[in-house]
């Protein structure tokens, strides 16, 4: 076929290689607050998509509201927010209550609020296509031949800066040694006289934040629309477990070898492109049974 | 502890109670229930009306109501509501129309399901809906089998009046077939020859792809393709197709994209500032659904179709259904919400030409019927009950007086033209 | 409000279910003769997904396996079986003897893959290899129909019937269960469940956990196959949603709210979800709000699943279970 005439051609390769990553930021945008809830809280959260949706209608609210280009900026910085605080009322009014559940169960609750928020997201915002308009025109040449729209360099920045925030976060900063203590072992952390239940709930905002960011980022790329997180929530749960349960950088590896891995597979089969992050999902797990990097677990 | 307890005791029985009520009520129906009877017969009969149907018309519509179709099939509902108002104010030899929805989830599945609920339980005389190309191709099957008289109006395979075709299916939105040769008679008489042709990869962008190069090198046997790429539904960058197009210099992008990748292409599109290069076409591209969304972000000049446009043609016809549906929904109507519309009036009008509430009259009335829609004469085919209705191609264009763009210079292709010669169905069909 | 039982053995219990049982399958063999079409069709597809939701709950329930995705091999048994009637490479008899196999190679190959990982990573690599198949399915235009799927499926004219079709389906269900119920019960099945509870034990007096799991997981996947073929007879078409995760999440749910960990808490959980989905897809649009609410309500206060809390209850009133000894959940 005609990848063999493709491989050497260089432009073609580096062209595809960005194309990659800017798909596997997108992943990682929504696969990292899947592992932030992994990793502390235990809880396989297949709402993440939900608020990832819901991070993106909040955007576009707040970006009509405001108006013009300063409206999606204003709407990046806000909606992430506003869906942290829906995030605490499901924690407390929920996912409080399953912490120590068996597994299953969690998975199988946080897949009710899904179907439950997609109802009500209908009922809120109505079922009209909706979309927030690019903030950055244009295109940013690279090499030769391979130009980006500038938007996706923001989503290129993003990936990394988020992962690296994360990390600072989790490893250099009081809260985030105290959240990494009470993944570790919650009863010594409240023995200590710290309430780890306030933890959880700030560690549960925080991957809500996250998700939120990733819709309101993503947002001017897309149509929004109620069930926009079920599709690719489960190439992002994928990617969490093949990074390894909880590992910011083992998500982020994780995201860029499916982006990469299926912006090349698209080049060998486009027929089956959609067969591949679920094949390098496949191969990787027999390979690396416990995830490509340690487990947090 | 104690209160937790009851708590669950009441859930318990609650539960029991909900199943034993769906169960029971199927022993306590054991036929179908008849539609409520006709109303008494008004004064102002005409004396030439002597038939008179002794209860109401009942339609059961199937759709997606969930999910990023519900866009379209909202619109067809209620396009389908006014209409049935309309109709009911007249009323059809003295009876109503009565309808229910039901919720498929693009689910073949549940869409089968919800056909069986409607036909075997609610008893209803015609069935309608289908957003999902696979749900209507199943539930074409089964009907076939019960012969209840069903009309697709959005799924656009054009395997529903090709080869899975007969008597208890009619297709009243341009199929994919209709839709690829509109296209390509409307771009054979541009004087361009190198083409490139994409769309979203699964059936149907395929099939409208295919039928449309077909055609186009019958027309303009001098007609070249630069570049085919399809890409996956749901694709979310389009820079590397648009890269593609662009490496291989056509002259003309013709592009298929399924519903989901409307926007997300179109966005691309605009970002690239490729329909400044090129003539750039898109199935369904000047819609009101996308390009009300896209507001000022839609590219200019871009070339669109679109079975319907709110504001063509300018005709007393369609400006009363279109204040009419504003009035009501406060919105303008997409092209579903118009296909919603004549769909119902296309129902009773065969109705009041069978004269009887009998399935198979009212099929042969149906055959060959044609009324007068907001676009004009649409006229349900005998052979293949393919509805020969226009097809709309323009421009996209800012207008100053709204906040998103309209399509301009357009140009209508007629039923005849676009809907395939009867000897094409004949050879699909094996006949 | 189940004070009747305090006063009965655990013998006299058994015979209550017996009782319970045998009503019901009297109440079934009639069906034709007083339920309506709908409604028969609708106990034909109760059945149908019974014996889906029972197959899952072989490795889960008594297995302890979370698998995600138990409805690729619903789905591979009613694809094989569509392929086979629609290419007409075999007829129907052997065909549906043939599908449910081709389901259980599947498992066998995917289980063979997946019991090697642990806990949580066994789970999801039954997620992506599931998403796997269905997206090969989806793919797949010449071979399987793609986004399209497979219709008018021809089944010969006397399985044609309402009423054929639901006594099929009947029989076939009533033995399956049967089978399903001896195999749990037989000394593998005992082993099985001693595996779930406590696997380093079982490793230690020399039981090959991974073999027991394999079984458990093919005969699930079997079982799920023989599910799918019966859908195939219902419905005459099959697509590829059928295979989809969602599909499987909504099994997994019947499981739970039936009860994983009793014998025909499932089945309870599938009569549950598609009595409830019904009753509100007929009279809300807004289904969706009502069904995730009382599955969230359901799922919260009744963990061990309806029939689980209703055999919680008798046992406690017996006092036969005494605290401490209730069994665990499925290890993750």
């Amino acid at each position: 076929m005609d990848f063999l005439t493709l491989l050497p051609d260089f432009s073609t390769m580096t062209s595809q290689v960005f194309i990659g990553l800017s798909r596997a930021m997108i992943l990682f945008m929504v696969a990292v607050g899947l592992t932030v809830s992994i990793g502390v809280l235990r809880v396989i959260n297949f709402a993440n998509g939900t608020f990832y949706m819901l991070g993106a209608f909040t955007a576009w609210s707040i970006a009509m509201w405001v108006g013009g280009t300063a409206g999606f900026w204003v709407a990046l910085l806000v909606a992430p927010l506003v869906v942290s605080v829906l995030g605490l009322v499901v924690e407390a009014g929920l996912l409080r209550r399953l912490y120590n559940r068996p597994r299953l169960l969690q998975l199988l609750l946080t897949y009710a609020v899904v179907l439950l928020f997609n109802d009500i997201t209908k009922i809120i915002w109505g079922v009209d296509f909706k979309t927030i308009e690019v903030p950055l025109k244009g295109f940013v040449t690279l090499f030769s031949n391979v130009s980006l729209p500038s938007y996706n360099l923001i989503l290129l920045a993003s990936g990394p800066l988020v992962a690296f925030g994360l990390w600072f976060f989790t490893n250099h900063t009081m809260v985030g040694k105290i959240t990494r203590a009470t993944a570790t072992d919650r009863e010594m952390v409240d023995a200590l006289g710290i309430n780890s239940k306030k933890i959880f709930a700030i560690v549960f905002m925080l991957s809500c934040y996250l998700a939120g960011l990733g819709g309101a980022l993503i947002a001017p790329t897309t149509n929004i629309v109620v069930g926009m997180g079920i599709t690719i929530l489960v190439n992002a749960v994928l990617v969490v477990v093949v990074g390894g349960l909880g590992n910011i950088w083992g998500t982020f590896l994780a995201s860029i070898i499916f982006g990469v891995g299926e912006s090349f597979g698209l080049l060998i089969a486009p027929r089956f492109a959609i067969v591949f992050p679920f094949a390098i999902a496949t191969v990787l797990l027999i390979l690396r049974p416990t995830g490509i990097m340690k487990s947090v677990w | 502890m104690k209160r937790n307890r009851r708590m669950k005791s009441i859930l318990v029985l609650s539960l029991i109670f909900i199943i034993a009520f769906t169960l029971v009520g199927g022993c306590a129906k054991p036929t179908a229930p008849a539609p409520s009877p006709a109303p008494a017969p008004e004064k102002s009969d005409g004396p030439a009306q002597e038939i008179r149907f002794d209860r109401n018309i009942k339609i059961g519509i199937v759709d997606t109501y969930t999910g990023p179709p519900t866009v379209y099939t909202y619109d067809a509902r209620d396009g389908f509501t006014l209409a049935a108002k309309e109709i009911n104010a007249e009323g059809i030899h003295g009876a109503k129309i009565e309808f229910v929805t039901r919720d498929e989830e693009f689910k073949p599945d549940k869409a089968l399901s919800w056909a069986r609920e409607l036909i075997t339980r609610e008893g209803v005389d015609v069935l309608c809906g289908f957003m999902s190309s696979a749900s209507a191709l199943a539930v074409s099957e089964y009907v076939k089998d019960e012969k209840v008289p069903t009309v697709v109006w959005m799924a656009q395979t054009e395997k529903i009046t090709g080869e899975a075709g007969h008597r208890y299916i009619f297709h009243v939105i341009p199929n994919t077939r209709m839709s690829g040769r509109a296209a390509a008679r409307y771009l054979a008489d541009l004087p361009y020859t190198r083409f490139a042709l994409v769309g979203s990869d699964f059936e149907f962008g395929h099939a409208i792809i295919n039928t449309f190069w077909k055609t186009m090198t019958e027309l303009n046997p001098k007609a070249e393709k630069v570049v085919e790429t399809f890409w996956p539904v749901g694709e979310p960058d389009f820079t590397p197709y648009i890269s593609a197009i662009r490496a291989a210099k056509p002259e003309v992008v013709v592009a298929a994209p399924g519903g989901a990748d409307q926007i997300p292409l179109t966005k691309a599109i605009g970002a690239a500032k490729l329909a400044e290069e090129m003539v750039v076409y898109l199935h369904i591209g000047t819609d009101h659904a996308g390009l009300v969304a896209l507001g000022q972000e839609a590219p200019e000049g871009m070339y669109g179709s679109s079975p319907y446009h709110y504001y063509y043609p300018d005709t007393p016809e369609n400006k009363a259904f279109v204040e009419k549906f504003h009035a009501e929904y406060g919105r303008y109507p997409n092209f579903a919400g118009f296909n919603g519309y004549i769909t119902a009036h296309l129902i009773a009008e065969a109705y009041r030409k069978a004269g009887s509430l009998d399935t198979e009259a009212f099929i042969d009335a149906f055959e060959g019927l044609s009324i007068n829609s907001p676009v004009g004469q649409v006229t349900m085919r005998e052979y293949d009950h393919q509805l020969i209705q226009p097809f709309f191609i323009g421009k996209t264009v800012k207008d100053p007086g709204k906040d998103y763009l309209i399509a301009t210079d357009i140009v209508m292709i007629s039923g005849e033209d676009a809907i395939p010669p009867l000897e094409e169905i004949k050879k699909i069909r094996g006949e | 409000m189940l004070n009747v039982f305090s006063k009965l053995t655990k013998g006299q219990f058994f015979s209550f279910k017996l009782l319970i049982i045998g009503i019901v399958v009297l109440i079934l063999l009639f069906a034709p003769s007083y339920l309506s079409r709908y409604y028969l069709y609708l106990v034909t597809l109760i059945l149908v997904t019974v014996l889906f939701a029972t197959s899952l709950n072989i490795p889960l329930g008594y297995g302890g396996l979370l698998v995600l995705h138990q409805a690729t091999f619903y789905g591979v048994g009613a694809y094989a079986f569509a392929i086979f009637l629609k290419q007409g490479t075999l007829p129907i008899l052997p065909a549906s003897l043939i599908a449910p196999l081709i389901a259980a190679a599947f498992a066998c190959f995917i289980g063979w893959i997946c019991v090697r990982l642990r806990g949580l990573y066994f789970s999801f690599l039954t997620l992506a290899m599931g998403q796997l198949v269905w997206a090969i399915i989806y793919r797949w235009y010449n071979f399987t129909g793609g986004d399209d799927g497979i219709h008018a499926i021809p089944v010969p004219d006397f399985l044609r019937s309402g009423s054929s079709v639901f006594y099929t389906t009947l029989i076939v269900v009533l033995i399956s269960l049967l089978l399903i119920y001896i195999i749990v019960k037989s000394p593998y099945g005992l082993t099985l469940q001693a595996v779930r509870d406590n696997p380093q034990r079982c490793e230690s007096v020399g039981i090959n956990i991974r073999n027991h799991r394999l079984i458990a997981f093919v005969m699930g996947g079997f079982f799920a196959g023989v599910a799918g073929v019966l859908f195939v007879l219902l419905e005459r078409s099959v697509a590829p949603p059928m295979l989809f995760w969602t599909k499987s999440v909504e099994v997994l749910i019947m499981v739970l709210l039936g009860g994983m960990f009793t014998f025909l808490g499932p089945a309870f959980g599938a009569v549950v979800v598609i009595g409830m989905m019904t009753f509100f897809g007929i009279f809300t649009e807004y289904w969706l709000l009502f069904l995730g609410s009382i599955k969230i309500l359901l799922l919260l206060f009744l963990p061990q699943g309806v029939l689980g809390y209703i055999e919680e209850m008798m046992a406690k009133s017996a006092k036969k279970i005494e605290k401490g000894e209730e069994r665990g959940y499925a290890q993750g």
